[in-house]
């Protein structure tokens, strides 16, 4: 006869060893003692399979598959599936997809690092059910409280429990309580501020909608504690639905004795009315909250009295923030010492901030008080999109401040916050990244407080307009540094002469941002450049405002749209005679900053530039020699980028410059420094003639024995352009050993042509260019494994991302978050390296994560080769201690003008600071200007207005979503057999085309934008 | 939107005392259908508090969402806060613009849109915002604009 | 109401949030807080309440409440079934509310790639 339940349990070996016959007879058991037996047929089986979650068993028919099952589940999985047909979903296997998702979701710190005490009922209960509220301890806390306590004592477990006001000024909650409860008033009331209007903030409403109740019970026990029994609830018009949703709360807290006379049978009489603000950003004063309840015109009036003394209607008043009251019920629920537990010593509990702005996972957070600020923004908000630097922090809204990168391992509390010149405020924290203008963030919040401003007392009224003119003046390029100082007076001014707390707070957002970004201010005034391509007036487009030689990227795409080749190349050279090294080497800053990448993908510039710089080359384009050249000779060492370019800049400018170059080939690190395969030999030679046949003279194999000679030889002026060719030492134990070099001194040996015997098993260390450079060759030249050890993570590898991957393509093996410990010695060679692992701990100044070493995790590496590439830095001999140096030991030079403290000694690329090909270029031009001034003319170089170039193509028809062309690449396995095939083989003429017709065209005043493209849209003017 | 009434009903829903008084006057700006607190509105807003006229007038015109001159039927507020702002609120604004042929503070010529601006309309989470009467949108794109302005015309 | 009668109303109501009492075997909340309106919460509720409908789900209950806090992803579906850890889904258009509905509640298994959070 067929049983109603076939069940099925495995008998394989594995099970029988995970005790699967105890179970089945516990089930068996379990059976006869339901009295099922007649109903179930329980059979053993042969191994099902997955043995490795025996025992297993599967019931039909309707398949349930149980895994890990003990003893002592029988009973339950007979009670609830066989007898009362509902299977034990815990014991149930998933299907592996499902199972992976609850694995890996678990991990999220988004939610490892929150603790949620206030926001613990929204999202999961139903608002409108004052049950479901109920059913979560809702209401007990106010019948505890009005049953067992006195007033005075609820004012005191409050103050005991640490809680302070969570709407900004963290004024000790308890206290607040005591005062009005000891002050004498015939009535006396509880104001709820719901009035929540710090843009970017938006806790409070989450709350009014998501959980009323806890509200409601927060000011009854608080109406208990001060002998109010009247509360107004005064929340933003703007907030409808937490209106609706508070009302319905109210209604059926009536309809349920928590709310009017006689509360839990006791004498305590409480209710609670609603009040809508009107727009009007100053009623979160609480003085002008008053007056605005008691429906006048929301104006602040000088404290004292305080509220707790005289305020609504003159009576005794406690005005609580929404948060503030949310957590009053879990003190009482929970204990004051379970509160106290949670926080720093002078803040407790918990806060909940809203994570906006440039953070991958953005909206209401709660966390314990004294988490870091760093673990706020990178590990619950997952850090900052599209792989760009974090920033700065802004906290406190209108009132408060931002906070850079080197405090991201500060607590969040009240006092931490302060300190550092920001607020706690409200808990609106908005995240800044490398894109943000500070001068413009100031500008905004101050515009919002000049907007809001009730008007009523000077100093907030006309200070701040004042701030404001001057800001706009800066922001707009006019700015002078006198300015500065008059800002920054003003400031102080408001902040001390202010009636109430929002105009004395408003000069908050400058006062910081002067404190700590005050360079970016003096960029815009001295520069008249706003780096991250912020303020409108002080740049054309994103592009070439990012580039640091400014190369009209803009201009030149436009250009290439229209396969203008030849105008192409000459714009380009105005400002970069590079550009076939460029296309190939350059980090690219052009097209971080490329706004069709907030639309589809950012356009390929540097594939694009390949294109006409190579053509250029090919067709033999050039420049003459000045034909009357300036009778001035200027000398320049070192025929690096640097060099090179402020030689060729000088000639435009009518000289015949000469430079000095102590080795036998010119073109400094691209020479030496760049292999072949990214860069062919004979590209940079021919790029190099260019600037020869523009009238420059190289003199190879000739070092310059000191700065005075060159003076003496008759030169007026000298550029030192001499790089940077010492390695930085790897410091470890055997790095002594031949079979250590480090990856610049490898890197010359091979690209002049020298030859190396890399042996079978390399070991790179370090994670920028060099490394990737190193490691690339060392597998060209015949390594069989080449390894690359790099103490942090893929993501933060200073290299390109594209040489990234062509190494891992190419095979190279990456052992990431590892540091070399010492280097290994079998019989006076090198044998291997011995590493540690390592964990990204807390932050450095520059906002990165430090990698710290992991107890008992070292390990070892086979290597015949070590080759250390931790950056380099300058020879000094030249210098012949005329030069002064900065605390990096490079040559200091002013920034504006490249001018050593010598007179007629300028200095640029590596020399002054290890940097890019596009800095160097940019040093050399910036230096050959400030010469032709120092020799007394007007250092005039391609100066004309600016226009946009206008195309001739179907522009609308680009205005679609469209991919990033890719340049076509040689096959890995082809590239590693040749040193000397360049691995990326660029564009064609067409995709080149086609590729620069992506461009949104910034530089014009109107950029016409593809449709709906409204959040990724190019935002040239916008504010962050 | 809250239901349409006449002002006698508004009036007696609420008490005499002071502090209705800004409810009051938002339920009479609601009723509206210009969206504003026309004289006689404010007149017997003093008569039935037993306040003089000017200090009604000068409570309405402190603050900003009370309109003493007519608006559209639909209220549309453009949220400016820095996470709308830097999600592109300067092209919700832009289309907006557009669409309805008005600039910010004016409304249109059939009386039926007021393009205004909020400080901040708390729902950062889903920048850029924008808010039709007691409507949030969220996410808003160039296309959504027109879809949504067009839903209005019709419904009406 | 005395704190004996609360106690009974909160017992009787964390029965019904647990679901303890047979009626419904799994409660699928819906985010309607302004953020989760505003993003299209109002689609997904519909999308959810017409599937659940038209399969005939009575074992089904589909209900609101505020907003968790992850507001870039909403709307937000949180589905709570007894004994299972809660699912939370981000981003959930009335097309993903349909394959939550067909995948999740009625075959068991999560839809991957929407799951937010993960709550035992």
């Amino acid at each position: 006869m067929k049983k109603r339940l076939d069940v099925l349990i495995c008998g394989g070996g594995a099970c029988i060893s995970s005790q699967s016959r105890e179970f089945k007879e516990a089930l068996l058991a379990a059976i006869g003692e339901k009295g099922l037996a007649a109903e179930i047929n329980v059979v053993e089986t042969g191994c099902m399979g997955p043995c490795e979650l025996g025992p297993v068993m599967v019931v039909y028919p309707d398949g349930s598959f149980y895994i890990n099952l003990k003893v002592k589940d029988a009973a339950r999985i007979v009670d609830e599936h066989f007898l009362k047909g509902r299977p034990v979903n815990d014991l149930l296997w998933l299907a592996p997809e499902a199972r992976k998702i609850v694995e890996q979701k678990k991990q999220v710190p988004f939610f490892e690092k929150q603790k949620k005490i206030v926001l613990s009922n929204c999202g999961r209960i139903d608002p409108e059910n004052i049950e479901e509220y109920i059913g979560q301890r809702g209401y007990e806390a106010l019948g505890t409280v009005l049953t067992t306590m006195k007033p005075a004592e609820v004012a005191l477990a409050v103050e005991k429990s640490g809680l302070r006001g969570r709407g900004g000024a963290g004024f000790p909650t308890g206290l607040k309580w005591k005062l009005a409860l000891q002050n004498p008033g015939d009535r006396k009331y509880i104001i709820c501020n719901a009035d929540e209007g710090d843009p970017g903030a938006f806790m409070d409403r989450a709350v009014l909608e998501g959980d009323p109740h806890t509200v409601i019970e927060g000011m009854a026990i608080a109406g208990y504690a001060i002998g109010a029994n009247k509360g107004y609830v005064y929340v933003r018009a703007e907030y409808p639905l937490a209106i609706a949703r508070l009302e319905v709360a109210i209604r059926q807290a009536r309809e349920m004795g928590m709310l009017g006379k006689r509360i839990f049978e006791t004498d305590f009489e409480f209710d609670i009315e609603m009040r809508m603000g009107a727009g009007a950003f100053v009623c979160g004063e609480e003085t002008a909250l008053i007056a605005s309840v008691e429906g006048k015109r929301g104006q602040p009036r000088p404290k004292p009295p305080f509220p707790a003394q005289r305020g609504l209607w003159n009576r005794p008043t406690v005005i609580n923030n929404v948060e503030t009251l949310a957590t009053v019920r879990h003190i009482f629920n929970n204990g004051v010492e379970w509160f106290a537990s949670i926080g720093t010593e002078k803040s407790k509990g918990t806060k909940v901030f809203a994570l906006s702005g440039k953070v991958v996972n953005s909206g209401l957070v709660e966390v314990p008080m004294g988490i870091t600020l760093g673990e706020l923004v990178f590990d619950i908000g997952g850090g900052i999109p599209d792989g760009k630097a974090f920033k700065a922090v802004q906290t406190g809204g209108p009132s408060g401040g931002c906070i850079p990168a080197k405090f991201l391992n500060s607590p969040i509390d009240y006092e931490s916050l302060k300190a550092l010149g920001s607020i706690m405020g409200s808990g609106g924290l908005i995240v800044l990244d490398e894109d943000s203008c500070m001068v413009n963030m100031a500008k905004y919040f101050l515009e919002f407080s000049l907007e809001e401003s009730c008007g009523q007392c000077a100093p907030c009224r006309i200070g701040l307009k004042h701030m404001h003119s001057l800001l706009e003046k800066i922001t707009s390029g006019q700015g002078t540094m006198e300015d500065l100082d008059k800002l920054e007076s003003l400031a102080n001014t408001v902040r001390s002469t202010s009636l109430c707390g929002l105009g004395q707070a408003a000069p908050n957002p400058v006062i910081s941002t002067l404190k700590y970004f005050r360079h970016e201010y003096i960029e815009h005034i001295q520069r008249k450049k706003c780096s991250p391509g912020v303020c409108a007036a002080l740049y054309n487009a994103p592009c070439e405002n990012s580039c640091p030689a400014n190369v009209d990227a803009a201009a030149y795409i436009s250009y290439m749209g229209d396969g203008k080749l030849m105008e192409a190349y000459f714009k380009h050279m105005e400002h970069n005679p590079f550009p076939i090294v460029c296309a190939r080497v350059c980090p690219a800053f052009c097209e971080k900053k490329c706004a069709r990448g907030k639309y589809d993908e950012r356009v390929a510039i540097r594939e694009v530039k390949r294109l006409f710089a190579d053509w250029a080359i090919e067709q033999g384009m050039g420049f003459t020699p000045p034909k009357k050249p300036r009778k001035e000779r200027v000398a320049i060492v070192g025929a690096g980028p640097a060099g090179l370019s402020c030689a060729f800049y000088l000639t435009r400018m009518g000289y015949l410059p000469v430079v000095f170059e102590s080795l036998p080939v010119a073109g400094g690190m691209m020479k030496v420094g760049i292999p072949d395969y990214r860069l062919p030999k004979d590209k940079l030679e021919a790029e190099i003639s260019v600037i020869q046949g523009a009238g420059v003279e190289i003199r190879l194999n000739s070092p310059v024995s000191s700065i005075d000679s060159l003076f003496e030889q008759g030169f007026k002026a000298v550029f030192v352009g001499t790089g940077a060719h010492q390695a930085m030492p790897l410091d470890i134990e055997g790095s002594d050993l031949p079979g250590v070099v480090s990856g610049i001194d490898f890197l010359r040996q091979v690209n002049l042509g020298q030859g190396f015997d890399v042996g079978n098993d390399v070991v790179v260390v370090g994670g920028g260019s060099t490394a990737m450079d190193a490691a690339r060759t060392a597998k060209r030249l015949g390594a069989h494994n080449v390894r690359i050890v790099y103490r942090r993570t893929r993501n933060e590898m200073p290299a390109q991302l594209d040489e990234v991957v062509d190494a891992e393509d190419e095979g190279i093996e990456m052992d990431f978050l590892a540091n070399p410990l010492n280097i290994v010695e079998t019989g006076g060679k090198v044998s291997g390296i011995r590493c540690i692992k390592t964990e990204l701990a807390d932050f450095d100044d520059s906002g990165r994560r430090r990698p710290v070493p992991v107890a008992g995790s070292e390990y070892r590496i086979r290597a015949n080769l070590v080759i250390p590439c931790l950056g380099q830095k300058l020879s000094l001999g030249l210098t012949g201690g005329k030069l002064n140096l900065d605390r990096r030991g490079c040559i200091a030079v002013d920034e504006r003008t490249g001018a050593t403290n010598v007179p007629g000694v300028f200095a640029g690329g590596d020399a002054i600071c290890p940097s890019t090909v596009i800095e160097s270029v940019a040093q050399g031009r910036l230096a050959a200007v400030q010469i032709d001034r120092y020799l007394g003319y007007d250092g005039k170089l391609f100066e004309r207005e600016r226009k946009p170039v206008l195309v001739a193509y179907d522009e609308e028809a680009y205005l679609k979503p469209l991919p990033r062309l890719k340049p076509h690449l040689e096959r890995a396995e082809t590239r590693i057999s040749r040193m000397a095939l360049e691995v990326n083989r660029g564009f064609s003429l067409t995709e080149a085309m086609e590729e620069a017709r992506r461009c949104l065209h910034c530089d014009r005043n109107q950029p016409p934008r593809p449709e709906s493209a409204v959040e990724s849209a190019p935002r040239i003017e916008a504010m962050l | 939107m809250r239901k349409e009434m006449n002002t006698q009903e508004i009036l007696q829903r609420h008490g005499k005392g002071a502090d209705e008084l800004l409810g009051l006057l938002h339920e009479l700006q609601d009723a509206h259908e210009r969206h504003y607190l026309p004289p006689e509105s404010l007149g017997a807003a003093a008569e039935h508090m037993g306040l003089p006229a000017s200090e009604v007038y000068g409570v309405a015109s402190f603050y900003t969402m009370f309109s003493l001159k007519p608006r559209g039927r639909y209220i549309v507020r453009v949220c400016q806060s820095p996470p709308c702002h830097l999600l592109g609120s300067t092209d919700v604004s832009r289309e907006l613009v557009k669409e309805l042929g008005v600039q910010l503070g004016e409304t249109t010529a059939d009386g039926m849109f007021t393009l205004e601006m909020s400080s901040c309309l708390g729902v950062c989470g889903v920048a850029p915002a924008m808010m039709i009467n007691d409507e949030v949108y969220g996410n808003l794109t160039v296309a959504r604009i027109g879809e949504i302005i067009d839903e209005k015309r019709s419904a009406t | 109401m005395k704190l004996e009668e609360l106690r009974a109303i909160r017992e009787k109501s964390e029965k019904e949030m647990a679901l303890r009492d047979g009626k419904s075997r799994i409660r699928v909340v819906v985010g309607m807080g302004t953020s989760g309106i505003a993003a299209g919460a109002r689609e997904t509720l519909k999308a959810l309440l017409d599937e659940v409908a038209k399969r005939e789900l009575r074992d089904v209950v589909v209900s609101q409440a505020g907003e968790r806090g992850l507001s870039s992803h909403e709307p937000v579906v949180s589905v709570f079934e007894e004994g299972k850890p809660t699912v939370v889904y981000g981003s959930v258009s009335a097309e993903l509310a349909r394959r939550i509905v067909a995948e999740h509640l009625v075959n068991g298994n999560p839809v991957s790639g929407s799951v937010i959070e993960i709550n035992s």
